[in-house]
């Protein structure tokens, strides 16, 4: 399951897994931020093609108005997902340790 | 003396009453030379004395105790009454209901050699004047032949009720077996067998294990009491279920309605203890209720462990149901084995009056579990047998159990084409990799390898509706992960173009992304395709020894 929400500092957090069942739940959520957005990935569990997809599609449109993502405390094996996919070169990260 | 001789003759013959009885009155009247006879047999249930022969008369019932027969009954003495209308103790109702006259009357009782009161003989109206002491020594002479006779003839009857008992049971049996289906399901991945062993006659187990509309039924029950009536209402259940399921009755439906036929029909002190599950052999689950039978066991074969459910429910038949409690619902793995066991085996007792008991049965199934099911049956009996060593069989014993073939280090299972089924299929692997031990940092993995094939089938093999059965296997080092996928065309990730994941990002699409992270944390993909039955198969190794990149 996955859990997206704002926190107390304005940032996005996301919770759980964000696979294919879930990425139109989290698409329509991040559809409608603006400008920089914070994701706190620190307690994401599971990301999956389909969730690098929003990602991307997210931020083309916060780029095109002056705006982007920038992701915090991802876990090292998600981290890996994104060296994999060459997603570190594409967001601003700030990993866990 | 000479009369009384030929009268023991004639005795000797019949076997049914009322030949016997004719006999009597016959051989009474012709050596006393009386105008009529009667006897009385002694009911001792009822305490009553039973005129059942009497040359003109209708049967009558007495109290013992009351009359001059009852007088006699009870002081177990002959009495000679010259003049009847002169005695205080002689009714006669049953001249006026005759319209015969009593004059005089010898009254004896019968008395067999066990000192038993069997019943009361009289004779009436002596042709040429009144009973004197010489009828009466030869009456009490006969009367002793008599009441030998007598005795034999209802122990004979009651040899024959009890004959005739017999056969009705013996029927009754029969119908029951002729339920017990006549060979197991044949079903590739679970191994199936019942045993029924009955009670000397009596008992009222029953099981039942079918394919029933591509589901396994398997029904155990044990109806209360002994005899015929439990036989026909197991036997009687044991349709209505196989109705009721083949009919697409689910369970929860099948268990309330049988139960509520039950209760009209069942007499109120009687009721069916039954577990009744089903197993859909394509995704392994099994669902079960358990109608006051239990204990069931699992096994499971990853921990080798037993899990012990009670009844989900009281007795079928006890009382109808509006509502029941969830069915037990919970997967067989490979190597899993269900054991529905009647209580003729836990109960067994030994001549020290100690049961055979739980623990045997586990551990004796536990210790057997790579032989087939059929093997483990019989040596469950023989270790019964065993341990009972010549106590009596007092209930029936009956078995059946379910083993999942297969090895416990690998699975399969079947998800339907939709993304809905992801996180049924989080699950799975996360239970595989529990079950296995496996290394929990290859899960992640596992799941994103899992969910990139799985999702690719579910966008570009649109033309099939069937599911995707996704293997699992325990490998050295890591896990071997199998998806096929059928009625669709070729379509070989291991050729398609890599992603460049250097482009910029206005260059980049999520389409290929898949296929690519799976190259990367996979340590090999092997692809197949089957022309003839339309089917790819992937197959990759994920390891903990896989390079970091």
């Amino acid at each position: 399951m996955l859990g997206i929400e704002f926190g107390q500092d304005g940032a996005v957090i996301l919770s759980g897994r964000l696979d294919a069942a879930q990425s139109a739940t989290a698409q329509a959520f991040l559809d409608k931020v603006q400008g920089t957005v914070t994701l706190d990935c620190s307690q994401l569990e599971y990301i999956s093609s389909a969730g690098l997809g929003v990602l991307l599609k997210t931020q083309k449109r916060l780029l095109a108005s002056a705006g982007k993502l920038r992701l915090a405390g991802l876990k090292p094996h998600l981290r890996d997902i994104f060296t994999y996919s060459g997603f570190d070169q594409l967001f601003e990260i700030d990993s866990a340790r | 003396m000479e009369a009384i001789l030929r009268v023991t003759r004639g005795l000797a013959a019949p076997f049914d009453l009322t030949t016997m009885l004719g006999e009597v009155v016959g051989a009474a009247k012709q050596v006393l030379g009386a105008e009529r006879g009667s006897v009385w047999l002694y009911d001792e249930a009822t305490n009553e004395l039973v005129l059942e022969v009497a040359t003109g008369i209708q049967p009558i019932r007495v109290p013992s105790g009351s009359g001059l027969v009852g007088a006699c009954a009870r002081e177990r003495s002959i009495i000679n009454v010259p003049d009847c209308y002169a005695d205080s103790r002689f009714d006669s109702s049953v001249d006026k209901a005759s319209g015969y006259r009593t004059h005089c009357m010898l009254t004896l009782p019968l008395v067999d050699h066990k000192d038993a009161l069997v019943g009361v003989m009289q004779v009436l109206n002596k042709r040429d004047g009144i009973f004197d002491a010489y009828d009466e020594a030869l009456a009490t002479a006969l009367a002793a032949q008599c009441a030998v006779a007598l005795q034999r003839v209802r122990m004979m009857g009651a040899l024959l009720e009890g004959e005739r008992m017999r056969h009705e049971l013996e029927m009754a049996r029969e119908v029951q077996m002729s339920t017990l289906p006549g060979h197991m399901p044949a079903i590739d991945s679970y191994d199936v067998y019942a045993t029924f062993r009955p009670a000397e006659l009596t008992g009222g187990d029953t099981y039942d294990v079918a394919l029933v509309e591509d589901r396994l039924l398997i029904v155990l029950g044990d109806a209360t009491g002994h005899g015929i009536a439990p036989a026909l209402s197991v036997t009687q259940m044991h349709a209505m279920l196989r109705m009721a399921f083949r009919l697409g009755a689910d369970l929860d439906t099948a268990f309330i309605q049988v139960n509520n036929r039950l209760a009209e029909t069942l007499a109120d002190d009687r009721f069916i203890t039954a577990f009744i599950g089903v197993i859909d052999p394509v995704t392994d689950q099994l669902r079960f209720h358990s109608g006051g039978q239990g204990p069931i066991f699992i096994h499971r074969a990853a921990e080798r462990s037993w899990e012990r459910y009670k009844p989900t429910s009281f007795p079928l038949g006890a009382m109808p149901l509006s509502s029941l409690r969830p069915a037990i619902d919970t997967r067989l793995l490979p190597g899993d084995i269900l054991a529905v066991v009647s209580d003729g085996i836990f109960e067994y007792e030994n001549e020290q009056g100690e049961q055979f008991g739980e623990a045997r049965v586990q551990d004796l199934i536990a210790a057997n579990r790579e032989r087939p099911m059929a093997d483990v049956l019989a040596l469950l009996h023989a270790a019964v047998v065993g341990f009972a060593a010549g106590a009596p069989q007092q209930d029936d014993m009956t078995a059946v159990l379910v083993k999942r073939n297969g090895d416990a280090t690998r699975e399969q299972r079947r998800f339907a084409r939709t993304f809905e089924s992801i996180p049924d299929m989080v699950e799975y692997t996360s239970s595989f990799f529990a079950r296995t031990a496996s290394d929990a940092r290859l899960l992640p993995s596992v799941d994103l390898a899992v969910e990139e094939l799985f999702t690719n089938m579910v966008k570009y093999g649109a033309g099939s509706t069937a599911a995707v059965e996704i293997g699992l296997a325990v490998i050295a080092g890591g896990v071997e992960v199998t998806l096929v996928d059928r009625d669709v065309d070729r379509f070989d990730i291991t050729r398609s173009a890599d992603v460049d994941v250097s482009a910029p990002i206005e260059a980049r699409r999520p389409g290929g992304l898949g296929v690519h992270l799976i190259r990367k944390i996979a340590e090999s993909v092997e692809y197949q395709y089957d022309e003839t039955n339309r089917q790819s198969r992937i197959k990759l190794r994920i390891t903990a020894g896989k390079p970091r990149h």
